[in-house]
C-alpha cells in the first residue's frame, strides 16, 4: 500500500535535500568567482570552480572519516576502553602482523587467501567475459538477445543474488547437489567442507562479476577495426596469432583498466565470502569480512582501523606496481 | 558486397555470416547454455516467489510449483507498504544518480581539458578512493551524521550518495571526454561560444554514452545500498528504503521468504528494464578511461 | 485508580501551562526513542508498537518513536549512537547485549527503579552481574529450545535418548522419505543443550574461561554424530531445512524456540505437541537449552523527565493486563509473576510445554567472551556431525580458537 502522505514526505525530504546541495553550490561557486576569476584573476580558476563541489563532498565524506579512523588506529579503543580510550602509539599495526587478525587466523595467510581469491575470480571474469565478447562481436541471430540476458545477474541486487545461492549449496534442497546425487555421486558439503565453500564463493561471484568484463571488452573488441584482422589472414595468420597478435594488443587500453577495478572489487567484496561462508570459517574469509568481524563482532576498534590501513596501503601498493607494469593508465592518468 | 568481404574468414572468432553451419550452430549452444547459467538463480528466486506458504527449502525443483499462487505478491503489494519503500528508493535513487552525475560531468571537464596544479595527485586520490573498504568509513559517517542532526532523514543519505558515486563516474567521463578532440570545442569558440557553452553545447551532447552509463553505475549503487541507508535512517516506517523493507521481513531466526522474494523480483523489474534499454550505451560508453581517439 | 487519574491530571496541567503560558516545564512534552530488536515477522513490533501508543493515549505528553533494528544492529548501533552522545532514551532487546554494553559503560542498573521482585526470579538473574547488580527489566522469558512434534506421525515424544533412537528408526522404517528428526546443525545454539545434558559447561567456574575440550564436550560430539549416523534427520539441516520439514510433514520432531510456537500453531494447529528434549540416557540428565529472555535496558545518563516516563513505561509494559496480551500475541512466556498463574497459560497445553521444558534450561551467559565461544563451536559442527572431523579435534579446535579469540578481545 502507498499513501499520499509517503510520497509527498519522501519527496519534500528529497526536494529540500536538492535544494539544499544547490543553495551550498552557488554560494561555494560565486564566493570562487569573486575570489578566483575577480580577485586574483587565476589561471586555473575555471577547472577549480568546476572542481570544487565535488571536492568539498570529498572532503567532508571521504577525507575527514580517513583522518577520523587513522587518529582511532594509534588508540586502544575497544569495549573495555570505549568512552576514553588511550594513545598507544603504532601497537595496533605492530599486532596486525604479530597476532591472530581473527580468531586463529594470522595476517599473511589471510592476505594468501585473499590473493587467491582475487587471482581466481578476475581469470575467470576476464577468460569468461573475453570469450562471450568475442563470441558476441560478430554479425548473427539473437545477439541482441543472448546479450540481454548475459547481463542480467549485473542487474540482480548483489544481497539477493548470495542469498539466492547460498540457497543452492544446501546440501539436501540445493539444486548442485541434486545434479550430483542423479548423476550417481555423492553430495558436496558446501557449507562445512573449507574447499567446498571457498569453492561455493567463487562460483557465486564468477556468476555476478562476468557481465561487467563482457560487456567493458565487447565495447574494446567493437573499436578494432576489421581491417586488421583481414590484413592479417592475408598473411595467413592462424586465429591464435590474431588473437594474440591483434586482439590482445588492441583491447590492452579496455583491458587493463578493467583488470584493476575488477581486482578493487573483488579484493573488497564483502558480501559473497560474508554470507556465502554461513558457518564462519576462517579458510573462507578475506581482508575485509575480517576486517568487519574484528570492528564489529569483536569490537577491536582501534585494532581494526589499523588493520583498515594495511589493506589500504596493500592495494595503493598493487596499483602503483600495476601501473607501472602495464604504462597503459599513464595515458589516463597522467596526460 | 564490398571487396573486403570476398576473403572468406577462417577465425574462429571473428565475422558472421561466413562461418560454417557447424561452427554457428556451436556458437549459439555456448550462448544459450550461458544464457541459461545467467537466468538460473534468478528462475529459482521466482519459483521460491510463487509457493504457497513460507517454504525457502523444498525437494520440488519445478519453476513453477504445481501448487503455484501469487499470495506473496499480494500480501506484500496491498498489505505491506512495499510500494512506499520502492517509491522512496526510486526518489533518492534518481535524485542522487542526476546530481552524482552533474557534479562529477563538470570535475571531469576540469581532469580532461586542464592541467592545473594538483591534477595528478587528485586523480590518484580518486583512484584510491576505490581502494578503500566500505566498512572502514561507516562508524565515522555515521558520528558525523548525528552531529549535523542529519539521521532520520534523507539529508545525509541523498548528500553521501551523491558524493560516494563522484570518483568513479569522473574516471569513465574523463576517459570518454579524452577520447573528443579539442579541436571541436575551440572550433565553437571560434563561433564565439564561451568555454562553459562550448562544454555544455559541443562536449557533453558528443558524451551522452558515458552519460548514459554514468547515471547507470550511479543508480545501481544507490538502489541496492543496505548499510549506509541502515544506519542513517534507522528504521522510520515512512521513509524506508526498499533493501530496508525487505530486511524487515527477516526476524531473527525466521524469515518471510515468499514475501522476501517476491519482493526481490518486483524490484529488479526496474533494474532490468533500465539495462535493456541501455545494453547498447553500456558498450560505447563503458570505454574505462583507456580508448584514446 | 492512579491510572485513570494520570491522564486527567496531565490535561488540566497542560491547560494550567497554556493558561500561564511561562509556567514549569516539568511536564512538557516527552519524546521517547524506543530501539527494538522485534521485527514485523512474528508481529512483535506490531506489539511493540500497540503498547507504546496505548501509553500514548493514556499519557499525550509523552510520544514515542519505535525503531526496529536487528539484533547484531541493535547492538552495533547503540554502540556507535552512545559514542557520539546521541543514544535512545529505551532498548528492547535480548539479554546477550549486557555483556558488550557493561564492558562499554553504556547502560545504568534498574534496581532502584521498578520493583524487581514482581518478576521470575530466573528472568532477572539472567541480567544479573557478579557485582549484584541487575542491568534489565525483563519483558518475556525464555527464547530456549524445545522438543515440537507432529502429533498426526508421532503420538508421543520420546522420553529419553534411546527411545528417541529407536522410535526415530521404526518411524523413518515405517515412512520412507520422512525424517524422525531434524533441527539447526549450524548453531552452536542448537548444540549448547546436548551438552549440558552431558553435564558439561562452555565456561569454568570464573564464568569467563572457556572450557571446551573436556570429557563432556567430546561426549557431547560423539552422541550428535551417532545420531546423524542413524539416518532419522535430513543429511544436513539449517534452520529453514528445518522449518520447511516440519510444516510440510516431512519432519516428525523438530528442535525450535519458544519464538516459533506461534507460526507452528497455524501450521499444524491441534497436531502439535510440545515437550522436553529427551533425557540423556547415559548421564539420566535432561539437555539444559540456553534461557535468556527479552529486557527493557536503560542508556547510562538518561535522567530527569525522560528517565521517569521511561520508568513509567516499563511498569506499565509488564503489568499483568500487557503481559498476559503479550503471551496471547506472541506465545511466550511472561516475565512477570502474578502473569504466570492465567489460566491463560496453564490452560495451553502448548504453553505448559513450553514452561516444562524452561525447567530444565540454564541461563545463557550474557559476558563479552561468549562471543568467542559461539564463534568457536560454530565451525566444528557439520563437520564433526558428518564423521568428516573427529570429535577430539573438534573439542580441541574448539578451544583453541576460543582462547585465542578472548585474548584478542583485550
Amino acid at each position: 500500500m502507498i499513501t499520499s502522505e509517503v510520497i509527498l514526505k519522501s519527496l519534500g525530504e528529497v526536494g529540500t535535500t536538492v535544494l539544499l546541495i544547490l543553495i551550498g553550490t552557488v554560494l561555494v561557486e560565486a564566493l570562487l568567482y569573486l575570489i578566483l576569476m575577480k580577485w586574483l584573476k587565476y589561471k586555473y580558476a575555471l577547472p577549480f570552480m568546476l572542481l570544487a563541489p565535488a571536492a568539498i563532498g570529498l572532503i567532508a565524506l571521504v577525507i575527514y572519516p580517513l583522518i577520523w579512523e587513522l587518529r582511532l588506529s594509534f588508540t586502544n579503543m575497544s569495549l573495555k576502553a570505549f568512552r576514553d580510550p588511550a594513545f598507544i602509539g603504532i601497537k595496533n599495526y605492530v599486532r596486525v602482523f604479530t597476532e591472530p587478525v581473527l580468531k586463529q587466523k594470522m595476517f599473511f595467510p589471510l592476505l594468501g587467501q585473499t590473493i587467491l581469491w582475487t587471482v581466481i575470480n578476475i581469470t575467470f571474469h576476464v577468460g569468461g567475459g573475453l570469450g562471450l565478447a568475442m563470441l558476441l562481436n560478430r554479425k548473427m541471430r539473437g545477439k541482441g538477445i543472448y546479450r540481454a540476458i548475459i547481463i542480467l545477474p549485473w542487474a540482480v541486487p548483489q544481497v539477493i543474488a548470495v542469498l539466492a545461492w547460498r540457497g543452492e549449496f544446501n546440501f539436501a534442497y540445493g539444486y548442485f547437489n541434486i545434479i550430483l546425487t542423479k548423476l550417481g555421486l555423492p553430495g558436496v558439503q558446501w557449507l562445512a567442507d573449507p574447499v567446498a565453500n571457498f569453492a561455493a564463493m567463487c562460483m557465486t561471484n564468477i556468476w555476478l562479476g562476468i557481465p561487467f568484463m563482457m560487456v567493458t571488452l565487447l565495447g574494446g573488441l567493437q573499436s578494432i577495426s576489421s581491417e586488421f584482422y583481414e590484413a592479417a589472414e592475408m598473411d595467413g595468420a592462424n586465429a591464435w596469432q590474431q588473437f594474440r597478435n591483434i586482439t590482445l594488443p588492441l583491447i590492452q587500453p579496455v583491458l587493463t583498466p578493467a583488470i584493476l577495478l575488477g581486482t578493487f572489487w573483488t579484493f573488497n567484496n564483502f558480501n559473497v565470502p560474508f554470507f556465502i561462508n554461513q558457518n564462519e570459517l576462517e579458510s573462507s574469509d578475506i581482508l575485509v569480512t575480517g576486517l568487519f568481524r574484528a570492528a564489529f563482532q569483536y569490537n577491536r576498534y582501534g585494532f581494526s582501523a589499523a588493520f583498515a590501513f594495511v589493506i589500504f596501503a596493500l592495494l595503493l601498493l598493487f596499483t602503483i606496481f600495476y601501473m607501472r607494469y602495464t604504462r597503459s593508465l599513464k595515458g589516463a592518468y597522467e596526460s | 558486397m564490398s571487396a573486403k568481404h570476398t576473403t572468406p574468414k577462417k577465425s574462429f572468432f571473428r565475422s558472421g555470416r561466413e562461418d560454417s553451419p557447424f561452427k554457428r550452430i556451436l556458437i549459439h549452444l555456448v550462448l544459450i547454455i550461458s544464457c541459461v547459467i545467467a537466468i538460473f538463480p534468478i528462475l529459482r528466486i521466482l519459483a521460491v516467489s510463487l509457493r504457497p506458504g513460507n517454504r525457502l527449502m523444498s525437494t520440488d525443483l519445478a519453476i513453477i510449483p504445481p501448487d503455484a499462487t501469487l499470495e506473496s505478491y499480494r500480501i506484500i503489494l496491498f498489505e505491506k507498504p512495499f510500494l512506499s519503500w520502492v517509491w522512496n528508493s526510486l526518489a533518492i535513487t534518481i535524485s542522487t544518480a542526476l546530481i552524482g552525475v552533474i557534479l562529477a560531468a563538470t570535475a571531469a571537464y576540469a581532469f580532461s581539458r586542464w592541467k592545473f596544479p594538483g591534477r595528478s595527485v587528485g586523480l590518484v586520490f580518486l583512484l584510491a578512493t576505490q581502494m578503500i573498504p566500505a566498512s572502514m568509513l561507516m562508524i565515522p559517517i555515521y558520528i558525523l551524521a548525528i552531529k549535523l542532526g542529519m539521521v532520520g532523514t534523507y539529508r545525509g543519505l541523498v548528500i553521501a550518495y551523491c558524493v560516494t558515486s563522484i570518483p568513479f563516474s569522473v574516471w569513465i567521463l574523463k576517459g570518454y571526454y579524452d577520447t573528443i578532440p579539442v579541436d571541436l570545442e575551440e572550433a565553437a569558440r571560434i563561433d564565439g561560444c564561451s568555454q562553459l557553452q562550448a562544454f555544455l553545447r559541443v562536449l557533453l551532447p558528443l558524451s551522452t554514452p558515458a552519460l548514459a552509463i554514468t547515471f547507470l553505475f550511479n543508480f545501481m549503487a544507490a538502489w541496492n545500498e543496505y548499510l549506509l541507508a541502515r544506519v542513517m535512517l534507522g528504521s522510520q516506517e515512512s521513509l524506508l528504503t526498499w533493501p530496508l523493507g525487505l530486511q524487515r521481513l527477516q526476524g531473527q531466526f525466521q524469515t518471510q521468504w515468499g514475501q522476501f522474494s517476491a519482493g526481490s523480483i518486483l524490484v529488479m523489474v526496474p533494474v532490468m528494464v533500465l539495462f535493456l534499454y541501455s545494453s547498447k550505451y553500456l558498450i560505447s560508453g563503458l570505454t574505462l578511461g583507456g580508448v584514446k581517439g | 485508580m492512579t491510572k485513570k487519574l494520570f491522564p486527567l491530571f496531565s490535561v488540566l496541567l497542560v491547560a494550567v501551562m497554556l493558561l500561564a503560558a511561562c509556567g514549569p516545564k516539568e511536564a512538557g512534552p516527552v519524546t521517547i526513542n524506543l530501539w527494538t530488536k522485534e521485527g514485523e515477522a512474528d508481529g512483535g513490533l506490531q506489539y511493540v508498537q500497540a503498547l507504546a501508543d496505548a501509553y500514548t493515549a493514556a499519557h499525550p505528553n509523552v510520544t514515542f518513536v519505535v525503531t526496529n533494528k536487528e539484533v547484531e544492529t541493535l547492538r552495533e548501533d547503540f554502540q556507535t549512537a552512545s559514542l557520539a552522545n546521541a543514544a535512545p532514551e529505551l532498548l528492547w532487546t535480548v539479554s546477550d547485549h549486557l555483556g558488550p554494553f557493561t564492558t562499554a559503560d553504556l547502560i545504568q542498573p534498574v534496581d532502584k527503579l521498578v520493583d524487581l521482585g514482581k518478576y521470575v526470579g530466573s528472568a532477572t538473574d539472567a541480567v544479573k552481574t557478579p557485582d549484584g547488580k541487575t542491568w534489565g527489566v525483563p519483558i518475556a522469558n525464555g527464547n530456549h529450545l524445545m522438543l515440537l512434534f507432529n502429533k498426526s506421525l508421532m503420538p508421543v515424544a520420546p522420553a529419553n535418548t534411546d527411545e528417541l533412537l529407536k522410535m526415530g528408526a521404526d518411524f523413518v522404517a515405517a515412512n520412507p522419505g520422512k525424517y524422525a528428526l531434524a533441527f539447526n546443525e549450524t548453531e552452536a545454539f542448537w548444540f549448547v543443550p546436548w551438552l549440558g545434558g552431558f553435564k558439561g559447561k562452555v565456561f569454568a567456574a570464573d564464568g569467563v574461561t572457556p572450557t571446551l575440550n573436556t570429557p563432556e564436550m567430546i561426549e557431547t560430539f560423539k552422541f550428535l554424530a551417532e545420531l546423524k549416523a542413524a539416518n532419522i534427520m535430513p543429511a544436513e539441516s539449517n534452520y529453514d531445512v528445518m522449518d520447511a520439514a516440519f510444516k510440510e510433514g516431512t519432519a516428525a520432531m523438530i528442535i525450535n524456540g519458544d519464538w516459533s510456537l506461534g507460526g507452528y500453531k497455524e501450521a499444524l494447529g491441534e497436531n502439535l505437541g510440545v515437550a522436553p528434549i529427551p533425557k540423556v540416557v547415559a548421564t539420566d540428565t535432561y539437555p539444559a537449552p540456553y534461557t535468556s529472555g527479552v529486557f527493557f535496558m536503560v542508556p547510562k545518563g538518561l535522567e530527569g523527565e525522560k528517565l521517569d516516563a521511561v520508568v513509567d513505561f516499563m511498569k506499565f509494559a509488564t503489568n499483568k493486563e500487557n503481559q498476559v496480551e503479550m503471551v496471547k500475541k506472541l506465545t511466550r512466556l511472561p516475565a512477570l509473576t502474578a502473569a504466570l498463574s492465567d489460566n491463560v497459560i496453564t490452560e495451553d497445553p502448548i504453553l505448559a510445554g513450553s514452561a516444562a521444558q524452561m525447567s530444565y534450561g540454564t541461563p545463557m551467559p550474557t559476558n563479552v567472551e561468549m562471543r568467542c565461544v559461539w564463534d568457536a563451536i560454530k565451525p566444528e559442527l557439520l563437520p564433526t556431525y558428518a564423521g568428516t572431523t573427529s570429535p577430539e579435534t573438534a573439542a580441541a579446535n574448539a578451544q583453541k580458537a576460543a582462547e585465542t579469540c578472548i585474548a584478542g578481545l583485550e
